[in-house]
Parts: structure tokens; C-alpha cells; sequence
């Protein structure tokens, strides 16, 4: 690939006059006292001549913060659009309706690329148009490890695309297949085809537009050891997607519905869990895209699988100041699901169109409001939100239903005397009463949270500008036994009463997940407090306080001390020598402190600097959501330039 | 390569196709019949995309006369797209508004940091970068607004 670099560089010198170019150079470094380091340079070239158009991404990192160390050329496309036809050769990325068969993203934050590198051809004579892409994807995705992606899906895919517009009418055809060897946990390899068909449609009014589709997928995999055909049809699904946007002055209220139903599952799927959709479908979500670090550390994390939903929000504005908005979804799987026993589990369709309720179902709740304006001239910026989330995490088990009871009786044959005690050695069965009785064992694991973000700037004439911004949130998270069973007795296929002789006795139970120094803790508390002054064009400085008191899991060590820590807190022993450096006080165990300066050396050339600590958690864009590794005192650079 | 001057390459803006909000679709080109054109990327989900929107449809509305137009480029994913229009109805921006929701448009004009401004004159010249907003910036971009609507009537 290093070599179409010099081929660029020539033909750019031979056609300088007439090819116009643009660039983009991003430069990325960090360095911790977790030995966490990274080292990112990419740059990407667009050039433009006549009607060819030309795309290369090069980057050198080693290693870069998320993925594989690479120097040479990552990306590269060729485009060719003359009248009603247009030719891509390279890395294609391509989006259809709203991405239930085919949206093809590339995101470096979360290191999901899947791009096709390939051939596209479209065709487009007024209202129709029709495309044709061919190629293959190469996609990865994590496993364990937060910065090396572990499992590699490849897809060797073929899909054509057709659309009519007619006024404000659109109808458009889907249809994709793919040859896709996917790699399962322990490195063995299931090789599948996939074979989506769909349909979408839009309208758009002046005061309404609605927007559906619909996909059908079945999956086969083509062979096994043998190279014989293992299933005539391994899975099956479809899945729907409708927008109805309704709109009433200055007041919009949009109105969003799914059913994602290419596979079903009690519990959430894994690498062997193939079959089901690909990672080339990228589908609306329905959840609240939210801008908050606290809100995003808890984000739900989507099935498009096997999920449900639906999703209103309202946004307004009051005044020509005040922007309201206002959201609530409920997501659910597909079914109801019963453990038969712990490991056997059966599913029963959920009796409507609607996300159920039954933690069985694994339900998600959420509903998010915000108010936001200008004040005194414009100069005041504020914002206050609120948000709620409940959530069903997982099910262990969840049995709800009728059982025998089972009293054994037993006859002692033989005894033996021992310090004036009688002890029974022997034992037989002599008979075995049973009662019908209704069982109820159901152990699951509950979040909820609430989370409050506010912010505000103010702005003065000469330029500057102070920004403040909090964010508190309580969670919760619990594992919760109900009922009046717990364990099965697999040697008797029957749940087992917690008191044999008492059906009616019923236990309820909440155990918190929380913990700080291996003690349970009912509620975290996280509290987020930034400050921001800057200075228009140039500079913009901002101090950022992270603080919680426990963790969800084992309680995280900071080994470092480090002075911009000591400052905050105002530890004036760090500074006159009375502090010990190597083994810090407790109280910044639960802390990240940063500072970050930011500089516009040009309109278009930006650097910063970042030093502190970032504690890790979910990062989600895109509808993907991935644990970032926290960054322990260390220092992150970054430089960006447009030209 | 680092710390390069501005604006060395990249003179001209090529003429790329776009799906409107209100699904009309059109190219930079044609927009640029009437005038210059300020192009600016943003999502429902950027808060400083949003704080800079209310200065650039102000600008969009007030220069109108002379041609000039905001073309807001939203890179919304299907996850928050169905919320687009709603957001800016509620809103009442007026400016110009196109939908590319897997970043086509922003890779070809270098627009994925968010937000990222591209001030073209009429002849398709490309006159400033910029990227990132910080508060009281809206003041450089309406003078290089003016600028460019300036010079274009002092030649014309």
C-alpha cells in the first residue's frame, strides 16, 4: 500500500494546476504512570480533478490508543461520477434507509470500521436510482482486552440497493448478501451466507414526515468439518424500524418504533452466538444521545438482535430563549423468558407489539428533560437536565409456575453409640410424599440512576468567558432474589423450597453490587464539576473534578500522587515535603482531577494538552458502546489541522 | 508536516451532491449560484455545534440579501436522526440544512471535528477554516463573513 504514496505524489505534480486538494492531519499522544501510552498520527488527502475524486488515509501509530499499530496507507478510494453514473473503487461506505440491511461507519473512538473495500457502481436518472457495491469486510471487535480488538468477522458481501422518488414520496429495495467467516470464542471458525431483503419508504409534509423499514434476514451455515451442509436454515429474523415526526409551530414531537428480532436470547449473546445480524446492519437505537459523561457512563447497551421498543421525545422553545426538550423510551427483548430449570430456558411471546415490563423480558427504561437558553443579551448561556434510567441487567433465574414438593421419608437401619450420643450410619428410603404447590424462584440484577447535568457560561465584552458545569448522579444496582425457591434440586427435577414445610414462606432480597474497600455500599454517588475560562479566538482552560465514593467491582488503585492532585485538594503537606509521594492519602482513590489547555495556533491548526487523570467507564457513539481503560496521572497531546 | 501555515492546499470546493432535511436533494454548486456559502458540520448531540448554530442562522438571514447562505451539514447517525428536523423546527433556524448521516461529505471536506467551519466565495474559492467553538468566537466569523461579502461587491 506504501507504495501508491509516491504514485499520488507524482500525478499530484503533473496535474498540479488542475487537481485541487484537501488534507486533514490529526496527531494523538499520551503517556501515563500506568505504562499506558499511545502514539497516533493520521492523515487523510482528498483530491478533486475533473470528475475523479480520490481519498487516502495514512497513519502511523504504535501503538495507537484503541486497535493495531499500523504505518501505511489505512484507507484509500477512487471516485469517478460523470452525468447519472458514479464508480468507486476502494473503501466504500455506504448507508441505505435508515441502516437496518446496510450502514457502513467508520469509527476511530471506538474503533469499529465496517467499511467494504471494494467496487461500487450507481446509476440515478431523475426520480430512480440504483447502486451496486461489492467487496469485503474485515471487521473487529473487542473482547477482554480494552485497547487490542480479539475477534475478527470477515464478510465477503454483494448488495444492491434501488429507490423511486416521487414527490414526497420515496420507496426503495434492499437486498445484501454475504459470505461471512466468523470467528467464535476459542479461535475455531463458523463460515455462514446471509441472505437480507428489504423495504423502505419515507413521506415528507410540511408538518409531518414518516419514515419505515423492514428487513428479513436468513442465515445458513455453508458447511462443516466434513465440508457437508450443517443446517438447511440456521437462524431467521427480521427486523422493523417507523419515524413519525409530527410538528406544530415551533414544537416537533417525534415518535420512534423497533422491533430488532433476528435472534432471541435470555441473556446477552456472545462470540458463538453467530447466525444472527452482521455487523454491516447499524439500526436506530432509541435511546437519548446524551452529551453528559455521567448520562454516558450509563448508557444501555442495545441489542440489535433481539429488542424492542419505543421512543418519544418533544423539543419546543419558549420565548425565542428557552429550548425544552423532553424524552422517554422503553426497550424490551422480544419474549417473555422462564427457567425451567437454570440452565433450560423457555421463551413465550410477548402478546403485542410493545416493549413488556416483566424483568424476564429484560425492560430498560429511560426519560431525560432539559431546559437550555441565552439570558442578559445572549451573554449568559445556561443548561439544566435531568435524567432516569431502570434497567434489568440480567436474569439467573426466573421461574414462576406450579411444582411438586418433595419430602423424602427415611428409615435409620443401623446405629452406633459414641460417648453416650446415638449416631445413624445407615439409612433406606422407604417413600417419597408429593404436594402440588406454586414455586417462585427468580433471582435478577437491577440499575437504576439519576443524574442531574447543569451547566453554565457567561460571557464578557472583552472576549473572555467562564464556564461552570455540574453533574450529580445516584446509582443503584442490586441483585434481587424473589420468591419462595432458590436452588433446583437436579436429582429430583424440582425447585427446592427455602422452608420444605412452609410453600407460602416468600423471601425478598437486594444485595448491592457497589463496593469501596470490599464493604457493601447501597448507593453510588458520583459528582463531576469542570470550569472552563477562555479566551475567543484563542485559548480555552478547563479544570475538571471527577469524584465518586465506590466502584462496581474491586476498589481501583491510583499508586501516584501527583502535584496538580495535592493543589486541588489543597495538601499543602504534598508541597513542603511532609506527604509520601509513593503512597498516597486515601481520599484520591475516588478522584480524577485534569487539566487541559486548549490553543488555536490558527483558525485551523488546534492544540491541547491534557494533564491528570480520566477515570474509565462506557464510552458510547454510534450506537456502540465500549469500556475505556482509566488514565492514571499522565499526559495527552493533541494536535488537529485542517488545510 | 506539523504546525503548517494556513490554508496552502485546498482551494476550491468540489461539487458534491446533497440530500436536504426536507428531502430535496442538490450540490454545493448549485448553492453557490446565489452567493457565498459558510458550511458548517454539527450534530444534535454537540453542545458547542448547538451554541454556534443560533449566531450562524442569524447571520444566514441577515446577509441574505447579499447572496450568502449557511449550509449546516448534520452528521447524526440513524441513533438521533428521526430528532433532526424536530430540533430545528423547535428552534426556527432558517439556514440551510443537509443530511450526512456516515460522514461521506465530512471526510471529503475534512469535517469530522465538530464544528468545523468552510467559508466559500461564490467562485467556489475556499476563504477560511476553522474548526472548534469557543464563546465570542461568533464575532470572527461574522467579520470574515463580512469580509468576503465585501470584497465580493468592491469587484463586482
Amino acid at each position: 500500500m506504501k507504495k501508491l504514496l509516491p504514485i499520488v505524489f507524482i500525478l499530484s505534480s503533473l496535474f498540479a494546476n488542475d487537481i485541487d486538494f484537501n488534507a486533514a492531519l490529526s496527531a494523538n499522544y499520551g503517556d501515563n504512570y500506568d505504562f499506558y501510552s499511545y502514539s497516533e498520527n493520521r492523515l487523510d488527502l482528498n483530491f478533486f480533478y475533473n470528475d475523479l475524486q480520490g481519498w487516502i488515509q495514512y497513519e502511523y501509530s504504535n501503538p495507537p490508543d484503541v486497535g493495531f499499530p499500523i504505518n501505511d496507507i489505512r484507507k484509500f478510494r477512487i471516485e469517478y461520477a460523470l452525468n447519472d453514473v458514479t464508480i468507486k473503487f476502494g473503501d466504500i461506505y455506504e448507508f441505505w434507509g435508515r441502516g437496518l440491511a446496510l450502514n457502513q461507519i467508520d469509527d476511530q473512538i471506538t474503533n469499529f470500521d465496517n467499511g467494504t473495500r471494494g467496487l461500487f457502481l450507481s446509476y440515478s436518472n431523475g426520480p430512480l436510482s440504483l447502486s451496486h457495491l461489492n467487496g469485503n469486510s474485515s471487521i473487529w471487535l473487542f473482547g477482554t482486552d480494552l485497547r487490542t480488538p480479539f475477534y475478527n468477522n470477515s464478510h465477503n458481501m454483494s448488495g444492491n440497493q434501488f429507490q423511486y422518488d416521487w414527490n414526497s414520496f420515496s420507496l426503495g429495495l434492499t437486498q445484501l448478501q454475504s459470505n461471512e467467516t466468523h470467528q467464535k470464542l476459542f479461535g475455531d471458525k463458523a463460515y455462514i451466507n446471509h441472505k437480507l431483503k428489504g423495504i423502505y419508504g419515507s413521506w415528507i409534509a410540511t408538518n409531518a414526515d414518516f419514515f419505515f423499514e423492514y428487513v428479513d434476514k436468513v442465515s445458513t451455515e455453508k458447511m462443516d468439518f466434513f465440508q457437508e451442509v450443517a443446517h438447511d436454515s440456521l437462524k431467521e429474523g427480521h427486523g422493523v424500524y417507523g419515524n413519525l415526526n409530527l410538528y406544530l409551530g415551533n414544537w416537533g414531537l417525534s415518535t420512534e418504533y423497533k422491533r430488532y428480532a433476528f435472534d432471541r436470547g435470555h441473556t446477552d449473546f456472545t462470540a458463538d452466538d453467530y447466525g444472527n445480524r452482521i455487523e454491516l446492519q447499524m439500526m436506530p437505537t432509541l435511546g437519548k444521545e446524551q452529551n453528559s459523561t455521567l448520562l454516558g457512563r450509563v448508557a444501555h447497551n442495545y441489542n440489535l438482535n433481539d429488542e424492542r421498543g419505543v421512543q418519544l421525545e418533544v423539543n419546543g422553545s419558549l420565548l425565542d430563549k428557552l429550548t425544552l426538550t423532553a424524552q422517554y423510551s422503553h426497550l424490551s427483548r422480544n419474549n417473555n423468558w422462564q427457567s425451567v430449570t437454570p440452565a433450560d430456558w423457555e421463551d413465550s411471546a410477548i402478546p403485542n407489539y410493545l416493549p413488556s415490563s416483566d424483568p424476564s423480558s429484560l425492560p430498560y427504561w429511560e426519560n431525560y428533560q432539559e431546559i437550555s437558553g441565552f439570558g442578559f443579551g445572549d451573554k449568559l448561556y445556561f443548561k439544566l437536565g435531568r435524567g432516569n434510567n431502570k434497567e434489568i441487567l440480567k436474569t439467573t433465574r426466573y421461574f414462576d409456575g406450579q411444582g411438586l414438593s418433595i419430602k423424602k421419608n427415611w428409615v435409620y437401619t443401623d446405629s452406633v453409640e459414641w460417648y453416650d450420643e446415638w449416631y445413624y450410619i445407615d439409612s433406606s428410603l422407604i417413600g417419597i410424599d408429593t404436594t402440588l404447590y406454586n414455586v417462585e424462584a427468580k433471582m435478577w440484577q437491577e440499575a437504576k440512576s439519576f443524574t442531574i447535568p447543569m451547566e453554565i457560561n457567561y460571557s464578557f465584552n472583552n472576549n473572555y468567558t467562564f464556564g461552570i458545569g455540574f453533574q450529580y448522579q445516584e446509582r443503584t444496582k442490586n441483585n434481587i432474589t424473589k420468591g419462595n425457591s432458590r436452588t433446583y434440586s437436579y436429582s429430583d427435577s424440582a425447585w427446592t423450597l427455602i422452608k420444605v414445610n412452609d410453600p407460602d414462606s416468600m423471601v425478598y432480597s437486594r444485595d448491592t453490587q457497589f463496593l469501596i474497600n470490599e464493604k457493601k455500599l447501597k448507593t453510588q454517588y458520583n459528582r463531576m464539576i469542570y470550569v472552563t475560562l477562555s479566551k475567543a479566538p484563542t485559548w480555552s482552560f478547563t479544570i475538571t473534578h471527577d469524584w465518586t465514593n465506590g466502584f462496581d467491582g474491586p476498589t481501583t488503585v491510583d499508586p501516584y500522587y501527583n502535584p496538580l492532585e495535592a493543589l486541588i485538594f489543597g495538601d499543602l503537606k504534598y508541597f513542603t515535603g511532609e506527604r509520601n509521594r509513593i503512597e498516597p492519602p486515601n481520599f484520591i482513590q475516588k478522584r480524577w482531577v485534569s487539566a487541559e489547555l486548549a490553543y488555536n495556533i490558527t483558525s485551523s491548526q488546534r492544540v491541547s494538552i491534557m494533564y491528570g487523570s480520566i477515570q474509565g467507564g462506557l464510552f458510547c457513539s454510534n450506537g456502540i458502546c465500549r469500556l475505556i481503560a482509566p488514565f492514571n496521572d499522565g499526559i495527552k497531546f493533541s494536535y488537529s489541522a485542517i488545510f | 508536516m506539523l504546525f503548517a501555515t494556513d490554508n496552502v492546499v485546498g482551494t476550491t470546493i468540489p461539487d458534491l451532491k446533497l440530500n436536504l432535511l426536507d428531502g430535496e436533494k442538490t450540490s454545493i454548486h448549485e448553492l453557490l449560484k446565489d452567493g457565498p456559502v459558510m458550511i458548517d458540520f454539527w450534530a444534535t448531540w454537540c453542545k458547542p455545534c448547538k451554541k454556534v448554530m443560533r449566531y450562524l442562522d442569524q447571520y444566514h438571514q441577515e446577509y441574505s440579501e447579499q447572496g450568502f447562505k449557511v449550509l449546516m451539514i448534520n452528521q447524526d447517525t440513524p441513533r438521533s436522526m428521526g430528532k433532526v428536523k424536530s430540533y430545528i423546527r423547535s428552534q426556527k433556524h432558517e439556514f440551510i440544512v443537509a443530511l450526512d448521516p456516515n460522514q461521506q461529505i465530512a471526510k471529503k471536506l475534512n469535517g469530522q471535528v465538530m464544528p468545523t467551519l468552510i467559508l466559500v466565495d461564490q467562485d467556489g474559492s475556499i476563504k477560511w477554516r476553522h474548526q472548534g467553538y469557543i464563546p465570542g468566537e461568533e464575532v470572527e466569523i461574522e467579520r470574515q463573513i463580512k469580509l468576503l461579502i465585501q470584497s465580493d461587491s468592491s469587484e463586482s
